[in-house]
């Protein structure tokens, strides 16, 4: 029977970066992966992603998806797509399904990175054409090219339903809302806001109660929920949408390991049980030899850099078991991953503060906007009290609504005046270096995963300020459209003319625009809509 | 599993205003049918597998199995750890059978 | 917590045989009973097989249980649990395919008749009248009308549930480590959650039930042996005949749902019994798939859902021990079905209710299948 080594299940970020690093040292390794494209679901992810550069942020999540598999074949890993690993027996025998066949694999070793699957959560109607994952949204927008709909509704508003609501919008949908049965925006304040912006509204302490239509989703009935998120009876409200993407959680597909024999139990995880694989601190199960991570083994932050993370400390373990290496080394390594890892779990969005309503506070000391939890934009009298959002200096100035601790430092590292500064402890918020003048690159604004840096210019003309700001809606608009500057809320608050839309290499996609607002709203105008 | 003390149900079974909607799509299985089962002192999420088929369709549990769960545990009182889980079983997708029947073994190259 | 840990009545094994059993105690108001199951209800072969109620291709001694059953049971059980039991009688069709087949089925044939079974060989063609989807190399069968299929799953906790709804009290994840006798006569369950106590113990743990029935001294010759079952998809309703090869590369049913249950071995199994959980074994599915193909070309197409693994509780001579046991007073034992368990069910809950409250099985003969046939002749 043919053997490999090593035999990865997923071909996504756990599965590849294990893939690579088993290979490069001199381990025979292959990948089987369901789907057409490698990369899992990296390959639907177009949002530049958040953390350090040890885990590549900054990068769009495909980049980072072609990255990985072109380092995992250059090392000899043998990729094997529309492949599906059917089932996992007894002395690490897999079978996978390839074409019309069935064949049988022996590992020495198995890695089980098969991610994780979409929750569904039932309501009236959640079984008609036009309710889907909101992942599985991205796969008809980014892979199929297919918009999922013309007006539709996002049900959650952690980080998956802020970043594929913002993608609706990117994609030409006309996104109605964002809800969320919690009382506030579950994700990264900064995702919510570049969707606030644009005119879409949060809808907090609210759920879907039915979706109608009759044989596709022709509209649907939200209410608000009280505390016990029971619906406050007449508080019913149908809207007009052909499709509710649900962004509810996702749950490890951990069919695979519970095949296997390996241990999966509920654990309660973010105030609530989920089931997770029970690992070791390098990925082992309770099977021998048989590892499993990513988000197939439980849910992390920042799941694709922490997938990366714990796949090559899998990877590591297994070489030094297989004398590809020492444990010495391996263990020194995998420490060293482990550093990142913990860089990327801090902060107020780590798994273990999901759900806790009692942060009120940045780590800093600073309060946190209540107004960004609950509508998804900060007020400017909030922002009033953060240094680096309330900079004034003469001419081209950062203005960075950054105002909750997440890990993320891109804006120190493109920065190439200096004028920026993350702590050591990359949740911390930014702070600028007064000493410093911006030379109004753009870089900060364009590399900014959360889109939360502004470049405001007071003195542009007398009478009219400048604000610069990222965008990534085609078309881009020109020099001299006109239009109206939006609030951080979304409502237009006055006339605003393009003066510059820079583009560069290093923007990766993400213009540089430039618009004129007469002076007093050079603090509030934070998007430009033409017309 | 944590032990279990199964009786009789001591009160008649009481229907809720949701009862009618669907919960495994692949079966098309109701809230109500579940319910039903646990309130007849059906305990774990396999008992409730094999009696209602909620999570016995093409997905094998995937979509429904967390919402089976939540409803045991919700009308019993108890924590979703101590419901039970699916397990997982080969194929963990479908295979059709004239595929499955060409299974190949392949040969090792010399090394 | 303090609970009743005492009873009229221990049935160790929470399987379809301790849930009929239970439910004919109580019929016959007794229900002061503790059913102590380890895992879940029915976890073991009761919801592992593939549902056939068969009485052809039976060995003679237990022959009796299995008339019984699809006379007098499992026509009106639906009714009397008040549950779909979805027991179909519409005959089981056991095929040939080489004149070694039909020599096979011939054998088992004359056997079954000459114990008073309506049972017939017939021809390839005839079979193929019956169940049009065969092919054309199906030579000949063995034909028993009265047989059938019920789904395992269904009457397996429907008789639980019946039980429960009469007064029996059924707790699970208890794990029972042995039997201990006081004053001669058994009496106490040693637990996991310590000690209960009965008047009478009924031992019926599948193949958990040899290192149990050891700690009184008593050793009955049963061995695991895994046996697995794959699962379609829901088809369009073809066929609702019990089917079996004289080959034995197959065994199943379509089910009501409309998925086909077909179980089998591929030979690999008895070598894989190592494991304590129900693993697969990675050839057999393969192997059944070809297997159901050669006989039913039509369901090439379908697709296997699942597959599961399951072990039966098998005695060196293939029939189960149902007996109570003198040397161990107030003990009685039923298992070593050998994977034909379930289609006797029912007639074994109202066999061993009578061994137990009667002293004797009379109204059905389980003379043969008695604790002490294995030993040296006299």
């Amino acid at each position: 029977m043919k053997r490999y080594e090593v035999i990865v299940i997923g071909a996504g970020p756990a599965g590849l970066s294990a893939a690579a690093e088993a290979a490069k040292k001199g381990m025979k390794v292959a990948v089987f992966d369901e789907n057409a494209g490698p990369g899992g679901q990296l390959f639907k992810q177009i949002h530049k992603f958040f953390g350090s550069r040890a885990n590549n942020a900054r990068m769009r999540g495909f980049k980072i998806g072609r990255k990985l598999l072109k380092e995992a074949e250059e090392n000899g890993v043998e990729v094997f797509l529309n492949a599906v690993v059917t089932g996992i027996f007894e002395e690490k025998e897999v079978m996978v399904r390839i074409d019309d066949t069935v064949h049988h694999y022996k590992a020495d070793y198995i890695v089980i990175a098969t991610g994780a699957a979409e929750n569904m959560v039932p309501f009236k109607g959640w079984d008609k054409p036009g309710v889907m994952g909101a992942g599985a949204s991205q796969a008809l927008m980014h892979l199929q090219g297919v918009r999922p709909g013309r007006k539709v509704l996002v049900v959650g508003s952690g980080n998956v339903g802020l970043i594929v609501a913002f993608q609706i919008c990117q994609v030409g949908c006309d996104l109605v809302a964002v809800l969320d049965a919690a009382p506030r925006v579950g994700g990264y304040g900064v995702h919510a806001s570049k969707i606030t912006r644009t005119g879409v509204p949060f809808l907090t302490s609210h759920t879907i109660i039915e979706a109608k239509g009759d044989d596709h989703v022709e509209s649907a009935v939200i209410a608000e929920v009280d505390d016990h998120f029971t619906p406050i009876p007449g508080t019913e409200k149908e809207i007009e949408v052909d499709t509710v993407l649900l962004a509810v959680g996702l749950t490890p597909m951990n069919q695979l390991a519970s095949n296997a024999g390996c241990r999966v139990e509920y654990q309660e995880q973010n105030g609530r049980l989920s089931p997770v694989t029970i690992v070791d601190e390098y990925g082992e199960t309770t099977m021998s030899g048989i590892y499993c991570c990513g988000d197939s083994a439980k849910e992390t932050a920042e799941g694709a850099s922490s997938a990366m993370l714990q796949g090559k400390i899998a990877a590591e373990h297994i070489a030094a078991d297989a004398g590809y290496t020492t444990e010495a080394d391996a263990e020194e390594k995998a420490e060293e991953y482990r550093k990142t890892l913990d860089q990327l779990s801090g902060g107020m969005f780590d798994v273990k503060n999901k759900g806790r309503m009692d942060i009120s506070t940045t780590e800093e000391g600073y309060p946190i906007s209540q107004s960004l939890l609950r509508h998804g934009y900060i007020t400017a009298e909030e922002l009033k009290g953060f240094p680096a959002a309330s900079y004034e200096a003469d001419g081209p100035h950062p203005v960075i609504e950054c105002t909750q601790n997440i890990p993320c430092n891109p804006c120190r590292d493109v920065c190439p005046a200096g004028l920026i500064h993350v702590a050591e402890d990359i949740t911390r918020i930014p702070e600028i270096d007064y000493s410093q003048k911006c030379t109004n690159c753009g870089m900060c604004v364009t590399n900014c995963p959360g889109q939360a840096i502004f470049i405001v210019d007071n003195d542009y003309e007398p009478g009219y300020a400048t604000v610069s700001l990222p965008y990534e809606f085609l078309p881009y608009p020109e020099k001299g459209d006109k239009g109206k500057a939006l609030d951080r809320s979304g409502t237009p608050v006055c006339d605003a003319e393009i003066v510059s839309v820079r583009t560069a290499r290093a923007m990766d996609n993400t213009a540089f625009l430039t618009m004129k607002v007469p002076a007093e709203f050079a603090d509030t105008a934070r998007f430009f809509r033409k017309g | 599993m944590s032990k279990i003390i199964r009786k009789a149900p001591t009160e008649p079974f009481k229907p809720q205003p949701d009862d009618d909607l669907i919960i495994c799509r692949c079966e098309e299985i109701t809230k109500g049918e579940i319910r039903r089962a646990v309130h007849d002192g059906l305990r774990t999420v396999n008992e409730i597998k094999r009696w209602t088929r909620a999570g016995m369709g093409l997905c094998q549990g995937q979509t429904c199995q967390r919402n089976v769960q939540n409803i045991i545990a919700r009308e019993l009182g108890i924590s979703v750890a101590d419901v039970g889980m699916i397990t997982g079983r080969a194929p963990v997708r479908p295979v059709v059978m004239e595929v499955y029947a060409n299974d190949v073994v392949d040969k090792e190259e010399q090394r | 917590m303090i609970e009743k840990s005492t009873a009229s009545v221990i049935i160790i094994g929470g399987g379809i045989m301790a849930c009929a059993t239970a439910y004919n105690l109580a019929k016959r108001g007794v229900n002061d009973i503790i059913v102590l199951e380890k895992k879940e209800i029915g976890n073991g072969g009761s919801c592992r097989n593939a549902g056939g109620v068969r009485q052809s291709a039976r060995d003679v001694r237990e022959l009796p249980l299995a008339m019984y059953a699809v006379k007098n049971i499992w026509p009106y059980l639906g009714e009397e649990l008040e549950a779909d039991v979805e027991y179909r009688q519409d005959g089981n069709l056991r095929l040939g395919k080489t004149e070694e087949h039909l020599d096979i089925l011939e054998k088992h044939t004359a056997k079954s008749t000459s114990a008073g079974l309506d049972v017939k060989m017939i021809t390839g063609d005839e079979a193929r009248e019956i169940c049009p989807y065969m092919s054309k190399e199906v030579i000949g069968a063995s034909w028993c009308p009265t047989d059938g299929h019920a789904n395992p799953l269904h009457t397996t906790l429907a008789f639980y549930r019946k039980a429960l709804s009469m007064g029996v009290t059924f707790i699970s994840g208890v794990t029972v480590y042995g039997i201990k006798k006081v004053k001669g006569r058994a009496r106490i369950v040693e637990t996991d959650d310590g000690d209960y106590e009965g008047e009478k113990i009924l031992l019926c743990a599948g193949y958990e039930s040899r290192k149990i029935a050891d700690t009184v001294g008593i050793d009955i010759p049963v061995e695991k042996e895994l046996s697995e079952v794959m699962v379609t998809e829901m088809e369009p309703q073809m066929f609702s005949v019990m089917l079996g090869t004289a080959e034995s590369d197959f065994y199943g049913h379509q089910t009501k749902h409309g998925s086909f249950v077909l179980g089998g071995m591929s030979g690999g199994e008895l070598y894989r019994t190592k494991s304590e959980r129900f693993a697969t074994y990675p050839l057999t599915a393969s192997c059944l798939c070809r297997g159901v193909i050669k006989y039913f070309p039509v369901l090439k197409d379908a697709k296997i859902v699942r597959t599961w693994a399951g072990w039966y509780d098998v005695t060196v001579d293939k029939v189960p021990v149902i007996d109570n046991i003198p040397e161990v007073p107030g003990l009685t034992i039923a298992f070593g079905f050998c994977g034909h368990g379930f289609g006797i069910s029912p007639a074994v809950g109202i066999a061993v209710s009578e061994l137990m409250l009667d002293g004797n099985s009379h109204t059905i003969d389980i003379s043969n299948l008695n604790y002490d046939r294995f030993k040296a002749k006299a």
